[in-house]
């Protein structure tokens, strides 16, 4: 991809990110009662679910936390990618750093769809 | 303010392996001194192989640049008075080292080349032989006057933290100069222009850090020239 | 280089920036394993999740629900909500908005490219990181609504 569509799109995941990450931090920040911590709501453990679990199984904020690791996994690898090419101004270098940064970010979507598969599907 | 002030000058000498150092020079003071005028005292009175680059004393020419406490500044245009007793001047970062505070600007100018910094016009014979005048309004000057004030002095470019990491990249000097033609409604560059940018290490690399407009003698801004240039671009 | 003491606050934006943004990174990746682990981890293949769920869950909580951590997840909460208003701000300069226009020189006259408007966006990214780290305190160790 060029750097134009690259640095076009690293705007556009970021407004993305905004948006479907407030949603996120709604979701287990501001349902959380003022006087309770994430230990007693957001991360409760029932010996079988956790409470956040539930709130997950809604198809919307389901698709929404999806594009937000999307979005957010773009987002992170492409401004590692910008650093470290100002930094290390080395084509080598860069070559086996984009192949690195694409590894990881393929590994963190199919492992956070996971996450969100399962806490979608769970009874 | 008066007596003494302390002007501590970086030193190296040409030859290669030498060491840099740092001399420390008292310097009477007087009134309305600039730092280019202490350095041109240290010169003629106390060591006559300190090495600086100047010529017109009076901020237009652009030879002077220097870090000055800690900012590259133009030392024709910085008061002794503003900075207190005690100076030290260095020469300007980014660029590469002559001897003491004179600096290399061959690859600089080669950046300003690069980007065309001249008229680009279809009609060619129209511009060798001109058959009328081209007159531009207000609003069309305004939109690269602020551009064209630039002495290509080296300042921002110095300042610039995306030049320190990446080599490549054009720098604020020449992204401007470039935005001052695109901008000019007599050009005919277009596309052609921004796409010299266009590259992994053009323009997409600046940040906004800013400093360049910050360390401007002449309030070019070239931080505000290269963000309307990427809005041109995306927008193109 | 990366400390700017003499520089304007544009050139700490772009430090901290980039800061922010690579600790926010690490905290994703570590973010994206632990919620994949608390669900199963790599056993979900072949055990019910729940049963390694459980295990993991007191395991983890033993390790993570202190206050070093949690602190830790306050400094995160601070550089979310920077990078995020901040990136407001760069997104919109990049844009081209919210800049002066170019113009004659004035002597003096500060860039107009550290328009008012940027500048008030870059405090208040600084004063909603305070809050959002205020609040993450809260919710996280209860410290003020108990």
């Amino acid at each position: 991809m060029s750097e134009r569509r690259l640095m076009l799109l690293h705007y556009v995941t970021g407004l993305g990110i905004l948006v479907t990450g407030a949603v996120h931090l709604w979701v287990v920040f501001f349902t959380v009662p003022l006087d309770q911590t994430i230990w007693e709501t957001t991360m409760l453990f029932d010996g079988h679910q956790f409470a956040i679990m539930s709130v997950y199984r809604n198809a919307l904020l389901a698709s929404t936390l999806w594009l937000l690791l999307v979005f957010t996994t773009f987002h992170a690898m492409n401004g590692i990618r910008v650093i470290l090419m100002e930094l290390i101004p080395n084509e080598r270098v860069m070559r086996v750093a984009k192949w690195a940064l694409i590894a990881l970010g393929v590994f963190l979507v199919v492992y956070g769809t996971r996450t969100i598969l399962i806490a979608y599907n769970i009874r | 303010m008066e007596g003494k002030v302390v002007f501590t000058v970086f030193s190296r000498e040409s030859s290669a392996g030498a060491r840099p150092r740092y001399v420390s020079y008292e310097v009477p003071y007087r009134s309305g001194m600039t730092v280019l005028d202490g350095l041109l005292y240290i010169k003629e009175r106390i060591d006559h192989t300190l090495a600086i680059r100047y010529s017109c004393r009076m901020g237009i020419c652009g030879s002077c640049g220097m870090k000055v406490n800690g900012l590259p500044r133009l030392a024709c245009f910085t008061q002794v008075s503003e900075l207190g007793r005690s100076i030290k001047v260095e020469p300007l970062p980014n660029h590469p080292l002559v001897r003491d505070l004179v600096t290399d600007f061959s690859t600089f100018f080669a950046k300003h080349k690069s980007v065309k910094p001249w008229l680009i016009r279809k009609d060619v014979e129209e511009q060798e032989n001109p058959t009328g005048q081209y007159l531009q309004s207000d609003a069309e000057l305004e939109r690269y006057i602020q551009f064209s004030y630039c002495i290509s002095c080296g300042l921002c470019y110095s300042a610039c933290p995306v030049v320190t990491a990446l080599p490549e990249f054009p720098g604020p000097q020449a992204l401007a100069w470039l935005y001052r033609f695109y901008a000019d409604s007599r050009d005919h560059g277009g596309r052609e222009r921004l796409e010299i940018l266009d590259r992994a290490t053009g323009i997409w690399r600046c940040h906004f850090a800013g400093s360049c407009s910050q360390v401007c003698p002449k309030g070019v801004d070239p931080a505000l020239a290269i963000q309307l240039l990427r809005r041109a671009l995306i927008r193109g | 280089m990366l400390v700017p003491v003499r520089y304007s606050v544009e050139r700490w934006s772009y430090t901290l920036q980039r800061v922010t943004g690579v600790v926010v990174t690490l905290y994703f990746v570590l973010h994206v394993i632990e919620t994949g682990n608390f669900v199963g981890g790599p056993t979900v293949w072949y055990v019910p999740p729940y049963e390694f769920a459980k295990a993991y869950y007191e395991e983890v909580k033993e390790f993570l629900h202190n206050p070093i951590f949690d602190v830790g997840l306050v400094v995160i909460g601070w550089m979310v909500a920077f990078h995020a208003i901040n990136g407001i701000r760069l997104t919109l300069a990049h844009f081209g908005i919210t800049l002066g226009r170019p113009s004659r020189v004035e002597p003096d006259s500060p860039p107009k490219s550290f328009s008012t408007l940027q500048r008030a966006i870059f405090w208040s990214s600084i004063a909603l990181a305070v809050f959002a780290a205020v609040y993450s305190l809260n919710a996280l160790m209860g410290v003020f609504a108990r």
